[in-house]
């Protein structure tokens, strides 16, 4: 029975598939609300404050989460500040998240036809009712499907945080191969999981498309 | 075996030793301040550290519990990725590594070693149906695998050297996939040390069997700690070797390596 060994681990895998979704939607929706303020930032910071958003998604873009991690979690740990490992995972997750998040975010506000906030401006909108009601709602609508694709990444990025010490679905899968040295069953197993898990994200995402082409008209 | 893993990783601990080795505060002190022994260890070495559906189990875990016991604290147990354990202990997450780490002449410069917890001497892992290797020196000609930067390797580098016709060496970045890929048959043998390869072919022995003797020098597995943290390990060190007077280790070692083995009672110079 090739699968025995998944079966006999499936409580060790179902429970490291919780902690790899609980620490990914955490990081996701932190990396959100970050990732929104930066993206204000860019589009309409000003020099200081767009310059500051521009070198926080270098920055975060541009470093491993790998390397980020290890940072968090040891180099501050030698400066004096440390940071538990669950925070060091989900925050770390959360800020390299952020900086894709923005960049998403800001292509979608660029895609919204310039006319629209001219022309709401023309019919008497507040600068505030005009991001809330006209700009922000196109933007998101837009912003979906690659914002999907984003959360599916970070999921499966989240096997990185293994190396805080977080015992997530990669993680445990490895743990399994090596105490029953059956490495494909394992990795099959864990497979498995971060498919149906994805899967479900993805349905979940094709749920806020249709909500949100709702009002989206002819 | 080194794990050598991500040195650079542990960069930042080297550029701040100079500092903490300047208020090297006493650990053994705070272990016992707060009742508890923090240790890490990567979960992947069977049969030193196994997690058994989340159940640390292995011959570390046993002894370590055994020498909490003798300090009169409890133990809390890090599993952490091997990269991640050095970095770790510089930068004082934790107390004490307990994953097996051969004794070199190199790292006896950076950590302080506990009195040994169990031979490592190199030997090789073949195929259960493989005729043509019968002892070491048959692997003469064929593939090798081993962990990359273990001690075992360097062994094992060594050794062909001296066989009429030259080994392919092939490294990973851990032994599980050099069992896979021996598994396989992308390999002829894999090198590791004695009672781990002794463990994976009890567990699969209709694919695995130790080629016998270990071919390597004698050498052996200690635990590591903080180079200033002395009196912790000194602490550790009679914990372990009064384990050995009172029996505890003997059955130990029966249930994880199947056999006994009288071990140093004093760190051994090394001899790679």
């Amino acid at each position: 029975m090739p699968l025995q060994a998944f079966f006999n681990s499936f409580g060790y895998f179902a429970q490291a598939a919780g902690v790899t979704v609980a620490v990914s939607l955490a990081g996701i929706a932190i990396g959100f609300v970050i990732g929104v303020a930066v993206c204000i930032a860019r589009v309409s910071g000003g020099r200081w404050l767009g310059g500051l958003g521009a070198v926080y998604v270098s920055v975060f873009r541009g470093v491993p989460l790998l390397v980020q991690l290890l940072f968090i979690y040891y180099f501050l740990a030698e400066l004096g500040l440390d940071v538990p490992a669950l925070v060091a995972a989900v925050g770390g997750l959360a800020l390299a998240s952020a900086a894709y998040q923005a960049e998403i975010l800001r292509g979608a506000l660029n895609a919204v036809p310039r006319g629209q906030g001219e022309a709401a401006i023309a019919i008497g909108f507040s600068p505030l009712d005009t991001w809330r009601r006209i700009l922000l709602p196109q933007a998101l609508r837009i912003s979906v499907p690659p914002l999907i694709n984003e959360f599916i990444l970070l999921l499966k990025a989240s096997s990185l945080v293994s190396v805080v010490g977080i015992a997530e679905l990669t993680r445990v899968s490895m743990n399994v191969a090596s105490s029953i040295y059956r490495p494909l069953e394992a990795y099959v197993g864990g497979g498995l999981f971060y498919l149906v898990i994805n899967l479900g994200l993805a349905a979940l995402g094709n749920l806020a498309e249709r909500r949100l082409a709702a009002g989206s008209g002819p | 075996m080194l794990r050598s893993g991500l040195a650079g990783a542990a960069t930042a601990g080297i550029l701040l030793d100079g500092r903490r080795d300047a208020l090297a505060d006493d650990t053994l002190a705070e272990v016992k301040k707060r009742g508890e022994l923090v240790i890490a260890t990567e979960m992947q070495f069977a049969p030193f550290d196994i997690s058994d559906n989340g159940t640390y189990k292995g011959l570390d875990r046993d002894l370590i519990d055994a020498v909490g016991k003798v300090l009169g604290v409890k133990v809390k147990y890090l599993d952490l990725p091997w990269t991640s354990i050095l970095p770790g202990l510089e930068a004082k997450k934790f107390d004490l590594c307990v994953a097996p780490v051969t004794i070199t002449k190199e790292r006896m410069k950076r950590y302080l070693f506990t009195v040994p917890i169990a031979d490592a001497t190199a030997a090789l892992l073949k195929r259960a149906k493989d005729a043509s290797i019968k002892k070491p020196e048959d692997i003469a000609g064929k593939t090798v695998g081993g962990q990359k930067g273990t001690a075992q390797l360097a062994q094992l580098k060594a050794f062909a050297a001296k066989l009429p016709k030259p080994v392919e060496v092939k490294e990973y970045v851990d032994n599980n996939q050099s069992y896979a890929d021996l598994a396989a048959g992308r390999i002829d043998a894999s090198v590791n040390s004695f009672p781990n390869l002794a463990y994976a072919a009890a567990q699969r022995s209709d694919t695995f069997a130790v080629v016998t003797p270990p071919f390597g020098q004698p050498t052996y597995f200690s635990w590591v700690g903080r180079m200033g943290d002395k009196t912790l390990i000194d602490a550790i060190n009679a914990a372990i070797i009064k384990t050995e007077s009172d029996g505890t280790m003997e059955k130990i070692q029966k249930q994880w390596l199947g056999q006994t083995m009288s071990l140093p009672k004093t760190v051994p110079e090394p001899t790679i």
